[in-house]
């Protein structure tokens, strides 16, 4: 209850803040979350960066450009397949070359139209290394990409010379390599069109970004909140169904949870830890609880003969099915993590490349046939092997510990499996990076956009940027490659799909599981969804 | 404190042993006999030594105790994972599917070493150059004493921490480190006691008959000078457990797959609220074995400490 009281004067806090609602009487009608009737009321956290669409790579500034901005796609949060939203359509015939028409009738909510040069300014604005944004690797394939951000010293240019502005309908761009579902990344914050008013007053529109959103910024205080209201103007077809959303600000989740319980706030996402045994008596099915874009997996590290090997392949998988998923998920986790079945995640949806039965056997525990593998292919490397892992958060010391426990008891030749825990993550990702490991290391991996594509290529690949573990093969390669030059999305998914099953024959890195995103809501609210980002979807929340 | 020994015996050396015997004639009791006499009588010493006694056969031999092991790869299962307290598992399980009676009963074993290795070599090294300090004196006194006191101004834990953080961790590493920042306690009380004795009578007359500096040092002062370091010492032990507890709680003491108390509950505090058993046993544990080594120490200052009777 010292929460609740607490949560109570935060929220008067707001209050007075945006001199609009008198705090004394305590509940301000609406009957609910505080925001008055048909405002949700959700819990936030200060964004990391200014609100900038290419500078924001995490979900508490992704929440507010999700409201405020439309693409060329969105991603469907219920299929995630990525739909035609600003682009009327996307033509290729070499996948390496495309066409991009607008609809008709988009504007920002100043009435600027939304022009082909709305994109592309944007996109050059986001690459230049000169404006420091996070997400410049996002436009990377584009042809002129070096040119606006080199490695080092100063850019020869202000603007890609892949985007060509055809008429205000209009653009072209053009990759520097096959990359055949490079439309379905657009549905990408990163890529979202930026009025005039960006660029002329660009600490006016920080202070109140103006977007072609469902929503408009009522109000913006750093450190307390946003009020956002709909926009009665939004041409695009997801209208808001409420009348605006208020965003508040909380340094710590058990409070937003008190709050939410309590009846002073509506909607919690990510429900902290240490909630997590009372959550279903709380709020029933009013939990949301699925898989978000990250799956988490051991790698091994295949620079090393002892791990690379003929036949280690089978001691790799025999290791796999020694691991108890079910009951690591359940005891440790607490089910806010998934058993994994495949390398990638359940939030790309069947048609986007996720396949329940892709790992079939070799991700299902079965302790006697996980012993025989490992013996019948000559033991573990010098008997042993040994997990490696930052223990600082995640609860990653009681994992590890876990899955050895697991494994042992599988193998029974006494404690084999042990853990070597990091102290730091820097410290970890100094390791892994230098390629000193000699057992298998945790890597979790985030899903930049809900893409089969970005679940293999950076890992898998030979020499990919973040294929830590030094797999190479060149069936898997092969595969890629073809896959990025199929011009049919759903061709090219089965093409990586295959290159998957070759993950499924080598083990590379054994799926452990795939991290949940949460949300637990007030009863005054229907609809409630999270997108593939864990974030939820605003604009379908119903207030009665 | 002396003047009965110096009567009872023409050597003090040999009052220890002679006190003690004589002590049922004629009621001529020395410092030693009276202290025991008194602790047999007391029931905190009693309660204490019993504990004490307890817990050194527990670590000992710990498997007359229980039938698992904590280092037996398969003990733990996790569908067992934190259930509570029942007829055949006492103090329930822990996160892994561990038994935690298992594992609290092992755990003594690191606690109890910590405590006594630590203990002996801060008595060793303090009482040693405490005695060197406080008979030679003058040059040697000022050196030995500078220098203490650079370590009597490290804080314990702090120091202790800093320290572990560049040793591996295990209980022989943390009784070392505890005896490196523990000794200066020990290295002041021995030298006030021998500068209180040297100038007695007893003394003096030794040094008359010839007896050399060695000979005197160790058969008439030493004995006489370490009554309080003993006491110190008892009473100390028990910070000592705590100490490794607390620095194995932070991550920094014995590390796993080693087990310690302070482990335990450090492993067990996260979700406490959720499975109190897990941390309760272990804590309660560690509670009872610095109380009792604090019972006894607390005893035995009373029963050596004559103004107190």
């Amino acid at each position: 209850m010292r929460g609740a009281t607490h949560a109570k004067w935060a929220a008067c806090a707001v209050a007075v803040a945006l001199a609009a609602t008198a705090c004394g009487g305590g509940s301000d009608g609406g009957g609910g979350g505080g925001g008055g009737a048909g405002v949700v009321s959700s819990s936030w956290g200060d964004p990391q960066n200014p609100l900038e669409p290419a500078n924001t790579n995490e979900v508490q500034g992704g929440k507010v450009l999700d409201m405020l901005f439309r693409g060329l796609k969105r991603y469907d949060p219920k299929t995630g397949a990525a739909l035609n939203m600003i682009a009327d359509k996307i033509d290729t015939t070499d996948s390496q070359n495309f066409t991009i028409t607008l609809k008709d009738g988009w504007k920002f909510s100043n009435d600027e139209p939304v022009t082909a040069q709305s994109f592309v300014d944007a996109w050059n604005y986001g690459a230049d290394v000169r404006n420091k944004q996070n997400n410049s690797p996002f436009f990377s394939d584009i042809v002129g990409y070096a040119d606006v951000h080199p490695a080092s010293g100063e850019p020869k240019a202000k603007t890609m010379s892949g985007l060509v502005v055809k008429d205000p309908k209009t653009f072209t761009v053009a990759l520097k390599n096959k990359f055949s579902t490079w439309p379905e990344t657009l549905g990408y914050q990163a890529f979202s069109p930026l009025p005039k008013a960006f660029f002329t007053d660009h600490a006016g529109w920080l202070n109140k970004p103006v977007g072609n959103g469902p929503y408009l910024v009522d109000s913006y205080t750093k450190g307390t909140g946003m009020k956002l209201r709909t926009w009665s103007g939004y041409p695009g077809p997801d209208k808001a169904l409420n009348s605006g959303v208020d965003l508040k600000v909380y340094t710590d989740n058990n409070t937003a949870y008190t709050d939410l319980i309590s009846g002073n706030l509506d909607l919690v996402d990510d429900v902290p830890a240490q909630q997590l045994k009372n959550v279903k008596n709380d709020l029933g099915d009013r939990y949301i609880n699925q898989p978000a874009l990250i799956i988490q997996t051991l790698t091994f590290p295949l620079y090393d003969p002892q791990w690379s090997k003929e036949g280690m392949e089978n001691v790799r998988r025999g290791i796999s099915m020694a691991i108890n998923r079910d009951e690591i998920t359940k005891q440790i986790f607490r089910e806010t993590r998934t058993p994994a079945k495949d390398w990638t995640s359940p939030a790309l949806g069947q048609k986007g490349g996720f396949s329940a039965t892709l790992c079939g056997d070799a991700c299902k525990y079965d302790p006697a046939a996980a012993k025989k593998l490992i013996q019948d292919a000559g033991g573990l490397p010098g008997g042993k092997v040994t997990l490696t892992s930052n223990v600082d958060t995640g609860s990653h010391r009681d994992w590890m510990d876990a899955v050895c426990n697991s494994i042992n008891n599988a193998l029974g030749e006494g404690p084999v499996c042990t853990v070597n825990p990091v102290g730091t993550f820097a410290d970890f990702r100094n390791q892994q990076s230098s390629f000193k490991l000699t057992g298998p290391f945790r890597s979790g991996w985030q899903a930049d956009y809900p893409l089969i594509q970005n679940f293999l290529q950076p890992l898998y690949y030979t020499g990919a940027s973040s294929n830590y573990g030094k797999f190479s093969n060149p069936d898997f390669d092969k595969l890629v490659d073809e896959a990025n030059q199929e011009s049919d999305a759903a061709k090219a998914i089965t093409k990586f799909q295959d290159a998957e099953k070759i993950l499924v024959q080598q083990m590379p890195s054994i799926p452990l599981w795939y991290q949940n995103g949460s949300a637990g809501y007030a009863e005054r609210l229907t609809d409630v969804a999270l997108n593939q980002f864990s974030v939820p979807v605003y604009n379908e929340i119903k207030v009665s | 404190m002396t003047d009965t020994q110096i009567a009872g015996a023409p050597s003090a050396g040999a009052v220890v042993s002679k006190g003690g015997r004589k002590k049922k004639k004629d009621r001529e009791a020395s410092l030693w006999s009276d202290a025991i006499d008194d602790l047999r009588r007391n029931p905190v010493f009693l309660i204490g030594a019993f504990l004490v006694l307890c817990l050194l056969v527990i670590s000992a031999v710990p498997q007359w105790f229980t039938d698992g092991s904590p280092f037996d790869s398969t003990a733990c299962v996790l569908q067992d994972s934190l259930k509570t307290p029942s007829a055949e598992h006492w103090f329930g399980y822990d996160i892994q599917g561990c038994d935690v009676y298992t594992r609290t009963v092992w755990a003594a074993r690191n606690s109890v070493i910590v405590g006594i290795v630590t203990t002996t070599l801060v008595t060793v090294i303090g009482g040693a150059l405490g005695l060197l300090a406080g008979w030679t004196g003058g040059i040697v006194d000022s050196i030995l004493s500078r220098f203490t006191e650079i370590f009597f101004a490290i804080p314990l834990l702090l120091g202790g921490m800093l320290i572990m953080s560049a040793l591996p961790g295990n209980a022989w590493t943390v009784s070392l480190v505890l005896a490196i920042l523990g000794w200066p306690q020990i290295f002041r009380i021995m030298r006030s006691s021998v500068l209180q004795n040297k100038n007695n009578d007893y003394v003096v007359a030794a040094r008359a008959l010839g007896a050399g500096t060695l000979r005197i040092t160790l058969r008439h002062i030493l004995p006489n000078a370490i009554a309080p370091v003993i006491v110190v010492g008892a009473i100390s032990l028990g910070v000592y457990i705590s100490a490794e507890a607390a620095l194995s709680y932070l991550g920094i003491g014995v590390q796993p797959p080693e087990i310690s108390w302070g482990l335990m509950v450090s492993d067990a505090s996260v979700r406490w609220l959720q499975a109190p058993h897990v941390l309760l046993f272990p804590a309660v544990a560690l509670s009872i074995t610095v109380l009792a080594f604090i019972m006894v120490g607390d005893a035995v200052r009373d029963a050596l400490d004559p103004k107190l009777r």
